[in-house]
């Protein structure tokens, strides 16, 4: 485990940022869908929690998850969605952050990573029962919170697995994380 | 664009300090956020409706254009809880919809709250620049400039981010990229616009970083600034009218 290296967090603000931009087209794709089908709107709304548990699996630094969500809120913020998007954006990075402590850092499976993203759904209800989200008659509430949490775990847990994996093929992550002892060995032969 | 966001009259809320505004700002909207008194969320809606009508200092023909999708956030937000809320006194029923009077309360509740953030959040926007909020955020409250700098080279990437996502969608476009359908489609989709995207980015900030530090940026180091950014006599203001505006609001909801 290591400090935060520059490179490392500028990096991950701009993952951030560049989530917060998608997230502002996917938000277009939300508002077509919010009246129409509220049962497929819920089933996509896991693409609000991907950004932390996406920005840890990628860099795989402690701290990554909590501030990718916050930068990622905080373009939001800017894109005009008002300042709790913030207050919610620290929470969902936090919650994502504290679940891949509990495994001291060490995992990156797609079921660690699918429970950061129901960590994350977990504390954004937390928030929408103080603000108001949450009155619902209990069935509703199941349906709501319910898909929420399945759509939460395919984005963070297969999703965003699936997208590192691809951006590993491309060599990019290369730039991020530190050299394996392996490659040195190599150098040896 | 940018154009578009230049005020009609600077107003005093122009002169307080970005990062100042900004706590206290924050400061009463979770106070908003954690409040489930109706009356009380009324009111300060209330309060930072005036705060964003009187003293944002653009023109009423904007400031009703801003008003959409507060007005839309109202409804969409209040509709929900209207109609499947929790609540025993029913006034209507039909299926799984029933409206209670308990619901109409909880909807008018979250409603107030969403135009409480919306009226804070534009009014907020309107009256700051960017760059000094960052700047007042390192020097008023001691923000690492790591994170400053950081975000400051992020924002200023995203017409960049925004016109290659143009780029790619009509790459996709041009070469007829069918995506199947359901959840899987979903992916497919995902998958083609992000990978790109996060590949470019992540070698952008990284050139960034890079150069950054090539110049000499040390995180930690003491740093003179740019744009220098202090307090002044409108910051004392602003604390009396959100101090009052608070004390009035208690008033109005709580004393009988």
């Amino acid at each position: 485990m290591k400090r935060l290296k520059f490179t490392d967090l500028l990096i991950t603000i701009m993952i951030g940022v560049v989530f917060g931009i998608l997230m502002k087209f996917w938000d277009d794709l939300y508002t077509v869908v919010k009246p129409i089908l509220p049962v497929a709107r819920q089933l996509i709304y896991g693409m609000w929690f991907m950004v932390g548990p996406f920005a840890y699996l990628l860099i795989r630094n402690p701290g990554t998850a909590l501030i990718a969500s916050i930068a990622g809120a905080s373009l939001s913020a800017f894109a005009g969605h008002g300042i709790e998007v913030l207050i919610y954006g620290f929470v969902q990075g936090l919650a994502a952050e504290l679940l891949f402590a509990a495994f001291r850092y060490k995992r990156f499976s797609m079921a660690v990573a699918g429970l950061a993203g129901v960590a994350s759904c977990l504390g954004s209800f937390t928030l929408d029962l103080f603000y108001g989200y949450a009155a619902l008659e209990t069935w509703a509430l199941i349906v709501k919170y319910g898909l929420r949490a399945i759509s939460a775990f395919i984005f963070t847990g297969i999703f965003a697995v699936l997208i590192v994996r691809a951006l590993e093929a491309t060599g990019v992550t290369s730039l991020i994380r530190p050299v394996d002892k392996k490659e040195y060995t190599m150098l040896d032969r | 664009m940018l154009a578009w966001f230049t005020p009609r009259r600077e107003t005093w809320l122009f002169k307080v300090n970005p990062a100042l505004k900004f706590i206290i700002f924050f400061a009463f909207l979770l106070i908003t956020l954690f409040n489930q008194n109706l009356s009380f969320a009324v009111w300060q809606a209330v309060l930072y409706g005036i705060l964003f009508y009187g003293f944002s200092g653009y023109s009423m023909k904007k400031l009703a254009l801003l008003s959409i999708p507060l007005a839309i956030s109202f409804f969409s937000s209040a509709l929900t809880i209207v109609l499947f809320g929790k609540g025993e006194s029913v006034l209507w029923q039909w299926g799984l919809i029933k409206i209670s009077e308990e619901s109409i309360q909880h909807a008018l509740l979250l409603g107030s709250k969403s135009l409480s953030f919306g009226f804070v959040g534009f009014t907020f926007l309107l009256t700051i620049q960017p760059i000094l909020f960052f700047y007042a955020m390192m020097q008023q409250f001691r923000l690492p400039s790591k994170y400053a700098y950081s975000f400051i080279a992020s924002f200023r990437l995203i017409p960049a981010v925004t016109e290659e996502l143009q780029i790619r969608r009509n790459a996709l476009k041009v070469r007829n990229i069918q995506f199947s359908r359901g959840l899987k489609g979903m992916y497919e989709r995902l998958q083609m616009y992000t990978v790109p995207l996060f590949a470019e980015s992540i070698r952008r900030a990284q050139r960034i970083a890079v150069a950054m530090e090539a110049k000499q940026y040390q995180m930690g180091a003491a740093r003179t600034y740019y744009y220098p950014t202090r307090y002044s006599l409108m910051d004392g203001v602003f604390l009396t009218v959100m101090a009052i505006g608070l004390g009035v609001t208690l008033m109005l909801a709580f004393w009988r």
